[in-house]
């Protein structure tokens, strides 16, 4: 091996012996306490020619002999550019933070560092949000990662969240971003048979993450190809550092409550609400309650204020524990990690417990290998869908007149609605435990200094068991009880083979290249069954059952092969040049389109390299930046191409029934993305950040396009939608006091516009929805009738006729558009304070615009039209003629203002404190007796103060239920919890 | 060089590990399978047969809404409809809209079966065995006979509303769709005489295709049966007599001893044809089935559909066990009030044809045409009505009116008021045999997807 070694120096010699003239440089590099540092980055300053220190720090490099600087760089030090004096130089480095621009940023298949990057990315290191409360690691990018949408949806614990990278790029194929994690893509969509999709990403482990990339234009995701349409997240797990062993642990602990709670009608209210409507239509209040509710705790003394009963106090606590360490050769990472959250709603519940262990081992110049190994189980104890009868939020629409209990002790069930909390009786339990494995295996292979393969494989297997019972007293449960089970099995198998050149020719020009050839293969299967007839509530499982009323097994499955290759070019320093090409076949895709093309590329300038920007001392580093580009997003369903046949029972006879017909040419969707970008560092780079826009043209989107029924099918899947999206990012990073007080400050703010452009027939809100699709509107515009307010003289509802003019017929009044729910703009602004040993961190986050849509304000808060309970600003209704209101004289069962309206339609605009983190690090000389090498303590908050005009729970709300299309409505959806830690990190 | 090779050995097994196999990508589903490979044999050919059956008994076909849509219809006098569902409520008030939901599912469900039915038709080359092959396309011209006839029956003006019959049907599929193409094609409506000569056309073959006996399936009487459906709606007297009468003395079907028994025993000797139910599958138990929206019992039934409260006394005769049996005070979801009960549980068959028919329409045809082919009027009356099985007598000479009246009672709600009150000239309410508004709307979404070449009936 040593040959090749020889050999590969020698063609080294001859590439640069024909250029130039050439001399040798050594050196040693070391860190302040002179302990050399391995693997310290030498490279000739403004060139990707270098080489990497040894074990002892020494390293050896010919170089050109007008070569003058030589940039010296390594993980947790700063930088340092050293001038060429005599052959033999020593560098001690400073530790500490890398300085931006030098930071490197993963991109696919590779990384490069930040100030040759050409296209437009966003990253997120865990330093930014260790130690946080975190429910699931995505929502680390809130706030964080410009031209990342974010919204929790609820504050139910392992439900899924809404990410959207650059606006929304599809309508019925899916719209989040493609996950990669060490270069494994992993299953992010639901395994689960909930109404509600559940998070599968919440199984991760937020600490044993190093770093997220977000891979925004096209140049950087489109090496992802049919995949790379709603952006990627790249995700890369924390390795292990050469040097002496380091163990460090942690725990922190805390308590959560829910961020707001709304206000109902007590007892008093009420009575005064309902007797009001009741007598405004000719009936007695107290009559209707009796006959509706078949009770007469009208009479009663109670005031339960049930809408508190859906909450109870919630906690977090985490334990971790890690080592790393390694010598030249082997390096090492082992962790281990539990979580407990309890929810702020009841029952919810989701522990988390991780096992990880990464090795890398060098076995000569030639060889290393590694692995990179996850073991995860979770707990979810999930909340029902929103519009459940079950949801504990659906408590509130119990009136308070109702007693909590009855005469036995036990939950009332005599009550308006389903008095939920029996569910927390006996053993009733809905448990959704996934086991799941994200590990890989890699070899390299360096044949040269300029050309390594790289094979990996890697696997994302994943198992989810839903359990549920619920007994006899309960909804769903009666008369005998009912349990399911349903056990799903998903894995995702990827095979990644990569040959990497990176070589340099003279002084100018730099070029490195990637062709790789991967394989993947997914597969899920499930098996379910459910079981009916308990003997009592203390049997649980199906075995128990009388009944087996239901059973069923399935298995779906997919195929991508692809070919990509990727080229940079830097010419002289600030010339770049990028340019990739990925080709994806996919067994989704129909066999006349079963290969797709996705191309991109990148352009940059680095003007502060050029010699006329020398003089200008304020701008320290610019760049412009501008890529093009095709994605495509191939999330379409396994088998949406094809003609197929189901199994259909007649009786007890089984036969077969046409259930679709296929479009061979269907593929993948479409996006051209157009990017446009500037770099910038002033005074000394104190100041950076970074300008893009985009523009975004999605074609070929997935429709089902209506057929004549009288051909037997009724739809035929096609790529036939167009939409667009354009918007702008900007970041801001300042580091504003530098000296024994720090301030570092990063601002970014982000818009995207969306316009659907073409579709087959619009999609008109639903019955109880406003979101709708339509021609030159954005995604999910609301759109129904404009609520008027209240006519002064009689009380009536008020509507907008097609004239602008008011009407109290709510059928006369014109269909319009009431609402958006796409934020205007959004963003984060985030601060990193230390003094001596104290560090403060507060995390704010914004969302300006994005209307909301309370669909639950047709029953809460409507002027008392039924006896459900009221929000308390329904006391302000109209009494007598001459008053100015917005709340409907109240008319039991008269529907005045109840019909679907911009009546509960408000301004989602928010302000978050999103996360605050106040520490103490303890100093060397108070821990050297202890034998700890550090030790930190702190107080962490998450959600700590919100903002906002909206007057339902949580401004920060997506119910699922209602599907993609019904963007920013709240339907009983729980809100978002506060969370308030204290922890203590030690290191060993 | 050894370099050189080495690469090139691993460019080479890397690449031969993808290329090797072309067909990676190739993969099945596995809960469904393709149509290239869904019918090879026999038993692949026979399954899309019962598959056929299984559309038909599902909640927008006979499961439900042709029975009970049929009945709202004509509901007026006799039931009303009590539900929260609109497409229903339309129907039973006459004022169905455009994008009426039942309009539609009646409409895409009955192609979908005349598709299959298509689609069995043309393979009957697979098909090795000959009785089987004979028997398959005998039930698949059954299957498209009938589902021809519903739709002309419900989305055009009766038979003899113009004359010629030039009034637009419904549209005539005997090809079956197969590609994606085929499933974008536009086809124009038939005129109803067309379609009705395309239905006699399909039954009469299938009555000579199809076995005597066929287990559960459709047989060669079922067949002969329908067409005195259709022969009765041209007033083609002689036709129908003929074939009513080859269905009973074929001597396969007899009256149960009990009323009850043909709704709560599955297949018994009074029933032609019927839609199979059992517990895992059957029209719906919520949102569908006719046991769903006619039953008011504890835990079964949305008691949807209610009976006039005096329809049972005024129009049996007294003591008719038929009152007793047949109608109850619902106990379930909105109780107190009359409702049907030939609709109590959700894994009952549903009978569609039974003898009891046959009995009246040949009673009927004797009186009109003056003869006694078979039997008497009064002898095939009082197979229905009798001491034994109603607990009351039938008059010795009927007239038309008796045997027409005796039909409406004994068919009551199986889907057969609206069909007869409009082949008898009769109004419903307010609205004439031929009013437009007891047409069914031409599906919207059927008028957009073909741009307009199918037109919309008159009234919508």
């Amino acid at each position: 091996m040593r040959k090749l070694l020889g050999m590969t120096i020698v063609f080294l010699l001859l590439f640069v012996g024909l250029n130039a003239q050439t001399k040798e440089v050594t050196g040693k590099v070391t860190d302040e306490s002179g302990t050399p540092i391995a693997n310290a980055s030498v490279t000739v300053k403004g060139t990707s020619k270098g080489t990497a220190t040894k074990n002892d720090g020494t390293f050896s490099l010919i170089v050109s002999e007008s070569t003058k600087t030589l940039s010296i760089s390594a993980l947790g030090f700063e930088s340092q550019d050293i001038s060429l004096t005599g052959a033999f130089i020593t560098v001690s480095l400073k530790a500490g933070e890398s300085k931006r621009l030098e930071e490197v940023i993963v991109t696919g298949y590779g990384s490069k560092i930040k100030k040759e990057i050409t296209s437009s990315i966003s990253k997120v290191s865990s330093r930014e949000f260790s130690n946080l409360p975190l429910p699931s690691f995505e929502q680390a990018l809130q706030g964080r990662a410009s031209g990342v949408f974010i919204n929790s949806g609820s504050g139910k614990l392992g439900q899924a969240l809404n990410i959207r990278v650059r606006g929304i790029s599809s309508i019925s194929a899916n719209q989040q971003p493609f996950v990669v994690i060490d270069g494994v893509p992993v299953i992010s969509q639901s395994l689960g048979s909930n109404t509600e999709p559940d998070n599968p990403l919440a199984t991760i482990n937020p600490d044993d993450i190093e770093s997220i990339e977000v891979l925004k234009d096209a140049a950087s995701s489109a090496i992802y190809g049919s995949r790379a349409s709603n952006g990627v997240l790249l995700i890369t797990t924390k390795s292990g550092k050469q040097g002496k062993t380091k163990v460090s642990a942690g725990v922190f602990t805390g308590w959560s409550d829910p961020t707001h709670k709304r206000q109902f009608l007590n007892a008093a209210q009420y009575k005064e609400l309902f007797s009001v409507a009741a007598e405004n239509v000719g009936y007695v209040g107290a009559d209707e309650f009796a006959a509706e509710t078949g009770t007469d705790d009208w009479n009663s003394n109670n005031d339960v204020n049930w809408s508190n009963q859906a909450f109870q106090k919630g906690y977090v606590r985490q334990y971790n524990a890690s080592a790393t360490g390694g010598d030249a050769r082997t390096k090492f990472l082992v962790s281990a990690s539990y979580n407990d959250q309890k929810g702020i709603i009841l029952a919810n519940r989701l522990t988390r417990g991780t096992f990880r262990i990464n090795i890398d081992h060098t076995i000569n110049s030639i060889f290393k290998f590694g692995t990179n190994i996850s073991l995860n189980q979770s707990d979810n104890y999930s909340v029902p869908s929103d519009n459940a009868f079950s949801n504990p939020l659906q408590l509130n629409a119990i009136p308070p007149l109702h007693p909590l209990r009855d005469a036995n002790g036990k939950y009332n069930l005599a009550t308006l609605y389903y008095n939920n909390l029996v569910e927390r009786e006996d053993n009733n339990q809905t448990l959704n435990k996934t086991f799941r494995s994200i590990s890989n295996a890699y070899a390299e292979i360096n044949f040269s200094k300029t050309l390594r393969f790289r094979s990996q494989v890697g696997i994302d297997w994943n198992n989810l068991q839903e359990n549920q019972f619920l007994g006899r007293r309960t909804l769903d449960g009666a008369p005998d009880g009912y349990s399911y089970s349903n056990q799903v099995t998903a894995n995702v198998l990827t095979n990644t083979n990569t040959f990497n050149y990176s070589n340099s020719f003279g002084e100018n020009h730099v070029v490195d290249a990637l062709a790789g050839i991967e394989y993947q293969k997914g597969q899920s299967a499930g098996a379910s069954v459910t079981g009916l007839a308990f003997p009592n509530d203390k049997f649980t499982k199906i075995a128990s059952a009388a009944i087996i009323s239901d059973g069923s097994s399935s298995e779906t499955g997919f195929r991508f092969l692809s070919y990509f290759a990727r080229a940079n070019y830097k010419f002289k320093d600030r010339y770049l040049l990028g340019a990739s090409f990925r080709v994806d076949g996919s067994s989704r895709f129909g066999k006349d389109n079963r290969y797709g093309s996705f191309p991109a590329a990148s352009i940059g300038w680095i003007v502060s390299e050029e010699s006329f920007m020398r003089d200008i001392k304020a701008i320290s580093f610019l760049k412009i930046r501008s890529s093009y580009g095709i994605t495509g997003n191939a999330e379409i369903g396994n088998f949406g191409a094809r003609s197929l046949y189901d199994a259909a029972a007649y009786a007890n006879i089984s036969g077969m029934v046409t259930s679709q017909i296929g479009d061979e040419k269907l593929k993948w969707e479409n996006t051209k993305q157009f990017d446009i970008g500037l770099d910038f560092g002033l005074l000394n780079n104190r100041i950076s950040g970074e300008i893009d826009f985009f523009t975004k043209k999605t074609k070929d989107l997935l429709l089902n396009v209506p057929t004549p029924a009288v051909n037997g099918y009724t739809i035929i899947t096609k790529n036939v939608g167009d939409m667009n999206n354009h918007g702008f990012e900007f970041v801001v990073n300042a580091n504003i006091l530098t000296g024994a007080f720090k301030w570092n400050t990063s601002f970014n703010i982000s818009t995207y516009k969306n316009e659907v452009t073409r579709l087959v027939a619009p999609v008109s809100p639903g019955s109880r929805t406003l979101g709708r699709l339509a021609v030159g509107a954005p995604f999910g515009q609301f759109y129904g009738k404009k609520y008027m307010g209240v006519d002064p003289e009689n009380g009536d509802a008020l509507y907008m006729l097609a004239d602008g003019k008011t009407t109290n017929s709510y059928s006369s009044a014109v269909d319009t558009v009431v609402g958006n729910p796409n934020p205007d703009f959004y963003g984060g602004w985030n601060n990193h304070f230390s003094f001596k040993s104290f560090d403060l961190d507060i995390q704010c986050q914004f969302v300006k615009g994005g209307d909301l849509y309370n669909i639950a304000g047709f029953f809460q808060s409507v002027n008392g039209d039924y006896f459900d309970n009221q929000t308390v600003d329904q006391m302000n209704y109209w009494k007598k003629p001459g008053d100015k209101t917005m709340i409907p004289q109240p008319r039991l069962y008269d529907g005045n203002g109840a019909g679907k309206s911009s009546r509960w339609v408000q301004d989602g605009s928010y302000f978050r404190i999103k996360s605050v983190n106040f520490g103490y690090n303890f100093s060397r000389t108070m821990l050297k007796p202890l034998k700890l090498e550090s030790a930190r303590v702190y107080v962490s908050a998450s959600n700590l103060f919100t903002f906002t005009k909206y007057t339902g729970y949580d401004p920060e709300v997506n119910t699922l239920y209602v599907g993609n299309v019904n963007l920013g409505h709240d339907f009983y959806t729980p809100p978002q919890a506060r969370t308030i830690a204290v922890g203590i990190n030690i290191g060993l | 060089m050894k370099l050189r090779n080495k690469l090139l050995l691993l460019a080479f097994v890397s690449a031969a590990i993808f290329t090797s196999c072309k067909k990676v990508l190739d993969i099945e589903p596995k809960q469904s399978i393709d149509a290239a490979s869904a019918l090879e044999t026999d038993q692949d050919v026979n399954s899309l047969v019962v598959g056929a059956y299984s559309v038909l008994g599902g909640g927008s076909l006979y499961g439900t809404n042709l029975l009970m849509d049929a009945d709202l219809l004509g509901s007026d006098g006799v039931c009303t409809w009590r539900g929260t569902f609109q497409s229903p409520r339309q129907i039973a008030g006459k004022a169905m809209l455009r994008d009426n939901a039942d309009a539609a599912l009646i409409w895409t469900e009955a192609y979908k079966a005349i598709n299959m039915s298509n689609i069995v038709l043309n393979s009957l080359d697979i098909v090795k065995d000959a009785d089987l092959k004979k028997q398959l396309e005998g039930e698949a011209l059954f299957i498209r006979g009938i589902m021809h006839f519903e739709l002309v029956r419900l989305y055009g003006l009766p038979y003899g509303a113009v004359s010629g019959n030039t009034q637009l049907g419904v549209v005539i599929k005997t090809k079956p769709t197969t590609t994606e193409a085929d499933a974008f094609e536009k086809t124009p409506r038939s005129t109803v005489q067309q379609v009705y000569t395309q239905v006699i056309t399909d039954l009469t073959k299938a009555a000579t295709l199809l076995p005597e006996e066929n287990g559960v399936r459709a047989t060669k009487y079922a067949a002969l049966a329908f067409l005195t459906r259709v022969y009765l709606q041209q007033a083609n007297y002689p036709a129908a007599l003929a074939a009513a009468n080859t269905v009973i003395e074929s001597g396969y079907y007899k009256m149960n001893a009990s009323v009850r028994a043909v709704f709560d025993n599955k297949n018994t000797a009074e029933s032609i044809w019927e839609i199979q139910q059992n517990e895992q599958n059957n029209a719906g138990t919520a949102n569908n089935g006719m046991a769903t929206f006619y039953a008011s019992l504890p835990g079964i039934g949305r008691a949807d559909v209610r009976v006039v409260a005096s329809y049972p006394d005024n129009n049996y005769p007294q003591g008719d066990l038929r009152i007793s049996e047949w109608y109850y005070i619902g106990t379930g979801a909105r109780p107190g009030n009359t409702y049907c009960g030939k609709w109590k549980s959700f894994s009952q068959n549903l009978p569609v044809v039974r003898i009891a028919e046959m009995y009246l329409t040949r009673a009927e045809c004797n009186l009109r045409l003056s003869s006694s082919v078979g039997a008497t009027p009064a002898d095939d009356l009082a197979m229905v009505r009798n001491t034994v099985r109603t607990n009351s007598t039938a008059p010795a000479s009927p007239t038309l009116n008796d045997v027409l009246g005796e039909r409406f009672i004994e068919l009551a709600f199986e889907g057969q008021r609206i069909h007869d009150l409009r082949r008898l000239r009769l109004a419903t309410g307010s609205f004439a045999w031929n009013a437009d508004k007891l047409v069914m709307p031409i599906p919207q979404r059927e008028i957009d997807a073909t741009s307009g070449v199918l037109v919309q009936n008159p009234g919508y």
